[in-house]
Order: structure tokens, then C-alpha cells, then sequence
């Protein structure tokens, strides 16, 4: 009875995104085995810091999907954002307290661009941020091609590598980024209107939602994502290039729809994509320990992505 | 009027507004390069353009069938280094390593055929997947760039019959009468129905397992081609060489008219698509555009394609109900 009315107080499509940190664990539990002279608790550290990049961009990516688009900037917008910031603080403290809001300003300015080309223009989104990630990484090319590369102020690497109470400072941002992209998409109104949205455009439209005003902002928080998550991966690398946003894009899709959402929109939890975005991190670390050449790699990653999808469908299969 | 909408059916969705861009864009090319005009300078551009149509063709299919497909990268990575590989004299030779290459496409095909169709795995979700598994297994077949590709293939497809003719046309050529023929046969009729409306198209008696699984091992089979065409190209295998054309494809698919959502568009477009971003890049080089603009102008071409796409169709909306009448 009263395992019955849990179920029916858990949002619907909690199953997955459970499902998901339970093989995250496993996959945990392997590295243990794998190299039994690591500490677990370093290991999962490592794994939660290196994780952040890939939790954050993946926010603004599962946004972007649960309106039935897509965002193929992200990867793009990571890189700029991590240029800028190197290129306008060049090293110095000082400089952080105005470059930090100008950079995430323009990233979201680029998804603000983006939501603007989908909604008033009509263009499919897959090809809007296809387009728009073009032409800002040009951008990007014309104002740093044989400019040498600027170090990148040292307050964002400490932020990166430091300590508070004993936990590292980015495991903490990662708690406080999870919760508040939760509390946003899957306990605001906002994020109800998003789901319906993304569900039923015509539908949403006839009952007046303000879908415009909603698509514009949710690729400007895809944009702004992206930014967060390049500035920090340039204080983590202590460096920046043009392209290190690059090999993030596939995967904040992969750990979207691993989570559980549906390509199409309108399905899916935040908590789902954080699973995901965890699972994939690990398994990249997984890998990284396993020390294969990086053809066999990439097959078992490629391999793992497809199981984990195979796995998810099956108890979905059950419900219809 | 009506032989107009007539020809523009013909050619499929947004392809006549795409092919006057091209043939613009090209004229900008031959005005600053005259040797554009000369059978040298045609077979050169075609030569850079088949890679990029082949795989968009391929595309065009699955996306036709409103699947995405990612793994068409991984695919032209592993026929590149199979081919640099084996088509040597101590290989299997240049038919022995296409039949090879052909076989592995449309292993990976039926593998992402199999997932989407038969396990119900969302295709985007599902080939990003396969892709990767690919790009590893085309890094353990030639972990460097390197290898050999037989002179056969390099000199062969990317010359022209006795200096009138470019091979590349006589494909992309065939391509298209394949095409044209190919979308009347009952699989391309159930491939834009199952695109356009999987319910209906299931209610009419379309198998929907069998059209999408057909899709992907079609669409495998051209990205094997691609990379096949691809290895002529270049003489040489890289296991990483085709990373950048992935959006590329869908940007040709794109421009060519097709829509995404699915069951709208066709090959046709694709290959005129892959035409303009190709003459593009040479137009800009041609015109002494800094290399960066290039990627801008790319976007801007995408955005701009689409925009006129929508235009098109909206204006041409009306007029074919008015024929219709």
C-alpha cells in the first residue's frame, strides 16, 4: 500500500535516471577493481571535479531537447568562452571581477542569437546552432588567430583545485549547480511550461503559453551553460584553445538521452541527465585507468553508450 | 506556371533555389579563377565535392525515414584506412578492397538498423554510439595516418574519360539516376511515408521495421562509397580525417532542401547541397577571403539557405493547391 503511493508521489520516469546511478556505481566499483591501489574516495573526487564540465554543459543541452531542439553550439561556445577569459584577464586577478560577466554575457548572447533564428525565423534548431557554432568559432578564429595564448587568471585555477571544509571547491559547485538546474526545470513553472512545450507545441500555443519569450531564453541558458562550463574547464586546464569544447558536445547529447529524455521533447528529468552525465564521466575515467590504446577506447565507449540505451528501453518495453 | 511547379517537383522540395545559389556561386568562382571552365578545373571541384554528396546522400535517406544517423563518419574513417590498407599489390586489389569496404558499411548499417528499428533506441542517442565505436575501430586498424592507396583508385576515379568526361560526374551522375529511380520503387515510396507519418504509413500496410532497417544499410553502403571516393582523393589513410565532415553532411542535407523532421526533400538536394558548400569554399579562395571568414560564411550560407527554403515553400504552398484545382 504504501509502496503504491510512493510510486505515485515519484515523478513519473524516475526509473531511468536510477537505473543510471546504478550503473554509475557499478562502473565505480570496477575502477576499485581495476586498480585496487587507488583510493576510492580520490577516485570519485577526481571523477566529481573532472564530471563538472560535462554536468553543466548538459544542463543547457537537456533544456534544449525537452523543447524538442537540439544545441550543437555548445561545444563552440565552451572554447570562446574559455579564450576570452584567458584573453581578458591575460593572468591577472584584477581583471576577473568584469571579464567573468562580459564572457558568460556573449556566450548567452550567442544563445540568445540561437533561440531568436528558431523561434522568429522558423530555421530547425539542428541547423540553427550547426550555423551559429560556424560562425561564432570564425569569430573566435579572427580574434585570436596569431595572438599567443594568454594564461588564464590565477584565481579561476585555484577556484578549480581548492579545498572548502575538506570537500574540493568544484564538487561543491556541482551539488549547487545540480540542485538549482533541478529545482528549475523539474520544480518551477517555467520548467512545467518547458515540458508542455516541448510535449505539444500546438497545444501549449492554443492554451497561450509564451513559447517565444520561453525558446529564446532556454538556448540563452544553453549559452550561458556553455560559458560556465568553458570558463571553468580554462581555470581547470590553466589554458585555453578554440577548440577544447569540441569532444564535450557529443556527449552532453549522449548523457542527455541517456538520462531518459526523449529526442523529440516534452520526456526526461534533470536528475536523469546528471545520472547520465556522471555515467559517462566515469567511464571516461574508467578507460583513462584501464590504460588501452585509445582505438579499443573508444569502441568499448561506443559499446557502453549502446548498452546503457538497450538497458533503459527494456523496462520502458514493460510499462506499454 | 504549372511546368514550373512541375520541374520543381522534379527536382524535390528546395533544390532548384539551392542549384541557381550553386550555379551563381560558381559563376563568382570561374569569373576569378577562369580556369574553373577549363575540364581540368571542373574535375577538380567535382573531385572535391563527391565525398561530402555520397555520404549526404546516404544521409538524406535515414533523415528522409525522420531518423538521424551519426555514424556515417565512422563509417568513411574505417573504409579510409581499409583502403589504405589493403588495396595494395599485397592486398586485395582495388575491386577486392571496395567489395571489403561495401561489406563494412552495410555491417554498421544493419548494427544501427537493428538498434533503431528493431530495439525502438532513439537514432540520434544510438549512433552517436556506433560512431564512436567506429572512429575506434578505424584507430585500431591504423592507429597514425599512413598507408597506401593503390594507384588504381587514386588515379582512376579522380581523373577524367579521355579528357572530356570527370569520373566524379559519371558517379555523382549515377547517383542521381539512381536516385530518380530509386524514389519510385515501393521502398522509397515507404521510406517518405514512414518519414512523414509513421502511424499512417503502419495503417497502410508499410512495415516500418523493414524501411528504417533498409534505410540504414543503404545509407551505410553510400558512406562506404564516400570514404572509398574519399581514399582516391587523398592517396592516404587517416583515422581522423572525416571528424569535420560530419556536420558538413547534415548542413548539405540541409541546404539541399530536406527537411529534418523527416519525409520532405531528397538525394537530389544533397548532392546539389554538397555542390554549394564545395564551390563556396573555392569562391572564397578564389576571392582571397582570410580562411576564418570561410566558417562564417559557411553559417551564414546554412542560415540564409533555410531562410529562403521557408520562403520558397510557403510561396509555393498557395500555388500548388491553385494547380491542383
Amino acid at each position: 500500500m504504501s509502496a503504491i503511493s510512493l510510486r505515485q508521489r515519484l515523478p513519473e520516469g524516475l526509473g531511468i535516471p536510477l537505473i543510471v546511478f546504478a550503473s554509475t556505481a557499478f562502473l565505480v566499483a570496477v575502477i576499485k577493481l581495476i586498480s585496487p591501489g587507488s583510493v576510492l574516495a580520490q577516485q570519485i573526487e577526481a571523477i566529481l571535479v573532472t564530471a563538472i564540465f560535462l554536468v553543466i554543459a548538459s544542463f543547457g543541452q537537456g533544456l534544449a531537447i525537452l523543447l524538442g531542439g537540439i544545441d550543437l553550439s555548445i561545444g563552440v561556445v565552451m572554447g570562446l568562452a574559455g579564450m576570452m577569459i584567458s584573453g581578458l584577464t591575460n593572468g591577472a586577478d584584477a581583471a576577473l571581477g568584469w571579464a567573468v560577466p562580459a564572457t558568460l554575457a556573449s556566450c548567452a548572447a550567442i544563445g540568445v542569437f540561437n533561440g531568436l533564428g528558431i523561434a522568429l525565423a522558423g530555421i530547425p534548431p539542428f541547423i540553427m546552432t550547426l550555423a551559429s557554432g560556424s560562425i561564432f568559432f570564425g569569430v573566435g578564429l579572427g580574434f585570436t588567430a596569431g595572438a599567443a595564448q594568454r594564461p588564464v587568471a590565477p584565481a579561476l585555477q585555484k577556484l578549480m583545485s581548492g579545498h572548502f571544509f575538506g570537500l574540493p571547491l568544484p564538487v561543491l559547485l556541482l551539488a549547487a549547480f545540480a540542485l538549482a538546474a533541478m529545482a528549475f526545470q523539474n520544480g518551477s513553472v517555467e520548467g512545467r511550461r518547458l515540458y508542455a512545450i516541448g510535449s505539444n507545441a500546438k497545444a501549449a500555443r492554443i492554451v497561450g503559453l509564451p513559447i517565444y519569450p520561453l525558446t529564446v531564453a532556454v538556448y540563452g541558458i544553453s549559452g550561458l551553460c556553455a560559458g560556465i562550463a568553458g570558463v571553468l574547464l580554462a581555470g581547470y586546464a590553466s589554458a585555453a584553445t578554440l577548440d577544447m569544447g569540441d569532444p564535450f558536445l557529443m556527449p552532453t547529447i549522449a548523457a542527455v538521452v541517456i538520462g531518459g529524455a526523449r529526442v523529440t521533447g516534452g520526456r526526461g528529468l534533470y536528475l536523469g541527465t546528471f545520472a547520465g552525465a556522471l555515467f559517462l564521466s566515469v567511464l571516461e575515467t574508467i578507460i583513462t585507468v584501464l590504460s588501452l590504446s585509445q582505438g579499443l577506447r573508444d569502441i568499448i565507449e561506443g559499446a557502453i553508450i549502446v548498452i546503457a540505451l538497450l538497458l533503459q528501453t527494456a523496462p520502458a518495453k514493460k510499462r506499454y | 506556371m504549372k511546368i514550373a511547379v512541375k520541374i520543381g517537383r522534379a527536382l524535390g522540395g528546395g533544390a532548384p533555389f539551392a542549384t541557381v545559389v550553386c550555379l551563381v556561386m560558381y559563376a563568382v568562382y570561374a569569373a576569378r579563377a577562369p580556369s574553373a571552365l577549363s575540364i581540368f578545373g571542373i574535375t577538380n571541384v567535382l573531385n572535391d565535392a563527391v565525398v561530402l554528396a555520397i555520404g549526404s546522400a546516404g544521409l538524406t535517406l535515414v533523415i528522409l525515414a525522420g531518423e538521424f544517423d551519426l555514424s556515417g563518419v565512422g563509417v568513411i574513417a574505417i573504409a579510409n584506412v581499409l583502403v589504405a590498407t589493403t588495396s595494395g599489390a599485397s592486398g586485395f586489389g582495388a575491386l577486392g578492397s571496395l567489395a571489403l569496404v561495401l561489406a563494412i558499411g552495410l555491417l554498421v548499417g544493419t548494427v544501427n538498423g537493428v538498434l533503431v528499428a528493431f530495439f525502438q533506441l532513439q537514432s540520434l542517442a544510438a549512433t552517436i554510439g556506433t560512431m564512436i565505436a567506429c572512429e575506434g575501430v578505424a584507430l585500431l586498424i591504423l592507429p597514425a595516418p599512413g598507408g597506401e592507396v593503390s594507384d588504381k583508385i587514386a588515379t582512376g576515379l579522380t581523373g577524367d574519360l579521355a579528357g572530356v568526361i570527370p569520373v566524379a560526374l559519371l558517379i555523382l551522375g549515377g547517383f542521381a539516376a539512381a536516385w530518380f529511380v530509386f524514389k519510385r520503387t515501393s521502398l522509397g515510396v515507404a521510406i517518405y511515408a514512414t518519414g512523414a507519418d509513421a502511424q499512417a504509413a503502419r495503417l497502410s500496410g508499410i512495415d516500418l521495421r523493414r524501411t528504417r532497417l533498409a534505410a540504414f544499410m543503404l545509407a551505410g553502403l553510400c558512406y562506404a562509397f564516400a570514404g572509398y571516393m574519399l581514399s582516391a582523393e587523398t592517396g592516404t589513410g587517416d583515422p581522423r580525417v572525416s571528424s569535420a565532415l560530419l556536420l558538413f553532411m547534415y548542413a548539405a542535407v540541409a541546404i539541399g532542401g530536406t527537411s529534418l523532421s523527416g519525409g520532405k526533400g531528397g538525394v537530389f538536394g544533397s548532392l546539389v547541397g554538397a555542390g554549394i558548400l564545395t564551390v563556396l569554399q573555392k569562391m572564397l579562395f578564389a576571392l582571397g577571403v582570410a580562411e576564418f571568414y570561410t566558417n562564417i560564411f559557411n553559417g551564414i550560407v546554412m542560415i540564409f539557405a533555410l531562410l529562403f527554403g521557408n520562403i520558397v515553400s510557403s510561396l509555393a504552398g498557395p500555388l500548388r493547391r491553385q494547380v491542383a484545382k
